[in-house]
């Protein structure tokens, strides 16, 4: 074979030269690569295939941190060799100081081994598994904002026995840009989770929505029953209804399912078909709570309803009261506002009990204001919570308003502010008109 | 949310302070299960520094309290702030509660 003439001092720097604009090439394609795409196992899989380009490497790896665990999992290993990337993936961990890549990811610092096998940090663990034999390596932490990601591995240079300080200039570069990426596409994955989760809610809420009345006024004979609900976070545990139980009767339910989000709504919808089916054909409102108590009775996580159901004569004007656990109700008259706290049993779907009905007989003009706890625990942004009391308070100034209800909502609204409403608030007010 | 688990006079003490809401409450019931699991004669939550409860926070004591009824076990409170009591008579919880004044009138009871 022809030697090749020796190199000058001139051209060799040319060569080197070149080949520097050659990794800068290729370490600009890794970037645009980066940008091209947000989608976390395309990227990765594309990345490291270009960094054993760049390093003229036999195989690569990357292992990711899991904080659950406190492990290093490996989550891309290429080498000619396609099945030992897959055994990697599915049986092999190191902890933190285990093997080569947990020293790294213990330290934070980089490394570039020569002679993996002299190396007593070295865990040939992975080298069995798979049948390769690594020889020499470089690698480097995947350190992100969040702190560490994981361990970038690059092994076996091409042509050489060992991987040069150059090497990890180049790897350490690529690696400063395949942290990023990752944790973008995780950043990109997890605003993905929420929107969709955001839709989730979104579905829910307008589901939730259909099992209230269609139509938040309903007026026969001399009453007039009105509703209003705002849920908390989109989907929400507060209920109401209007029902026509018996000919001539209208009964009004406002309730309260424990806890907030999709459990209570879920809750909410099972408390609604279960109240509907109860209520038919029963103008006492005691026996159709104690009913649906003995239907709830097996709730889970303690799950509890606080509601209040009454009935009321479309000619006569007389109501029938039973309440389960729920706050107070405001009678409000031609000269007054009556605090209406009847005896009354717990809330639902905690103990066996026959609730009390109570009765009361509205004048003409009369307004029964039903809340939820909602309306009163307002929390304002310093933290300080509205009050019952207050609520009283306001309705006894404005006890002439007409719109007494959505004078409530506003100052509601108004105490709370910028705050985030943490609970859901129901108002529903049952008037007789003449 | 504060939560200790201690003892008083051989008696099982949750002591509680803050607020007892859906943020906290996860936190309770881990707590109050892993007590409940070794199905103590009695056991005492102690409310003394607790702000505010909500409905999530009572329904982690109706969960605990059913457990406790099923094994014949008692679920005593204590030391119920005024705020906090209002809240449970508002509510008719006292008559599904054993509410006592301190730990010692609970455990002579």
């Amino acid at each position: 074979m022809e030697e090749k003439p020796p190199l000058n001092a001139a051209e060799e720097h040319l060569q080197s030269l070149e080949k520097k604009v050659e990794d800068l090439r290729l370490l600009m394609d890794v970037s645009s690569l980066i940008s091209s795409t947000l989608d976390f196992n395309e990227l990765i899989g594309l990345v490291m295939e270009k960094a054993k380009e760049v390093m003229h490497a036999d195989a690569c790896s990357i292992l990711v941190y899991n904080k659950k665990t406190g492990r290093l999992e490996f989550e891309v290993a290429l080498s000619s060799d396609e099945s030992s990337g897959e055994l990697l993936k599915k049986h092999v961990t190191l902890g933190l100081g285990e093997g080569i890549a947990g020293w790294v990811a213990q330290t934070l610092e980089p490394i570039v081994v020569g002679q993996a096998a002299k190396d007593d940090r070295h865990s040939n663990h992975a080298d069995t598994m798979t049948g390769f034999t690594t020889k020499s390596m470089i690698a480097v932490p995947l350190v992100g904002r969040s702190g560490l990601i994981g361990v970038a591995e690059i092994l076996n240079p091409i042509g050489r026995d060992t991987f040069s300080v150059y090497d990890l200039e180049i790897f350490q570069a690529l690696c400063r840009q395949i942290a990023v990426a990752m944790e973008n596409a995780v950043f990109h994955l997890e605003s993905l989770e929420k929107e969709r989760l955001k839709q989730e809610l979104e579905l829910a809420a307008t589901i939730q929505r259909s099992f209230l009345p269609p139509l938040p006024v309903y007026e026969k004979g001399i009453m007039r029953v009105s509703g209003f609900t705002l849920p908390a976070k989109h989907v929400g545990g507060d209920l109401y209804d209007f029902a026509e139980p018996v000919p001539g009767k209208i009964g009004v339910l406002i309730g309260d399912i424990s806890g907030k989000g999709v459990s209570a709504a879920l809750f909410m919808a099972k408390v609604i078909s279960d109240f509907r089916y109860q209520m038919h054909g029963v103008d006492d409102p005691g026996v159709v709570m104690s009913s649906l108590n003995r239907q709830m009775s097996d709730t889970p996580r303690g799950m509890f309803l606080t509601a209040m159901y009454a009935v009321a004569d479309m000619q006569t004007g007389s109501v029938k009261v039973s309440v389960a656990g729920h706050p107070p109700f405001l009678w409000i008259t031609a000269t007054e506002v009556k605090v209406m706290d009847l005896e009354g049993g717990p809330p639902v779907g905690i103990m066996e009990i026959d609730y009390p009905t109570s009765q009361l007989t509205l004048a003409p003009g009369d307004r029964l204001i039903m809340v939820t706890d909602g309306v009163f625990d307002a929390k304002n942004s310093e933290g300080k919570r509205l009050g019952f009391e207050e609520i009283v308070a306001f309705a006894i100034r404005n006890r002439q308003d007409d719109r007494l209800t959505e004078r409530i909502v506003d100052f509601v609204g108004s105490f709370t502010g910028d705050a985030d409403r943490a609970d859901d608030l129901t108002i529903v007010e049952l008037r007789r008109m003449t | 949310m504060h939560c200790d688990i201690g003892d008083y006079k051989g008696n099982m003490v949750i002591s509680l302070s803050g607020d007892v809401d859906m943020h906290s409450s996860p936190a309770l019931r881990d707590k109050l299960l892993g007590v409940i699991k070794n199905k103590p004669p009695r056991l005492i939550v102690n409310f003394r520094g607790v702000s505010y409860i909500d409905s999530s926070g009572i329904a982690t004591f109706v969960e605990g309290l059913k457990h406790v009824k099923a094994y014949k076990g008692r679920l005593q409170f204590s030391e119920l702030p005024q705020s906090i009591m209002d809240i449970f008579s508002f509510s008719k919880l006292d008559k599904v509660f054993e509410i006592c004044g301190n730990l010692d009138d609970a455990v002579s009871r």
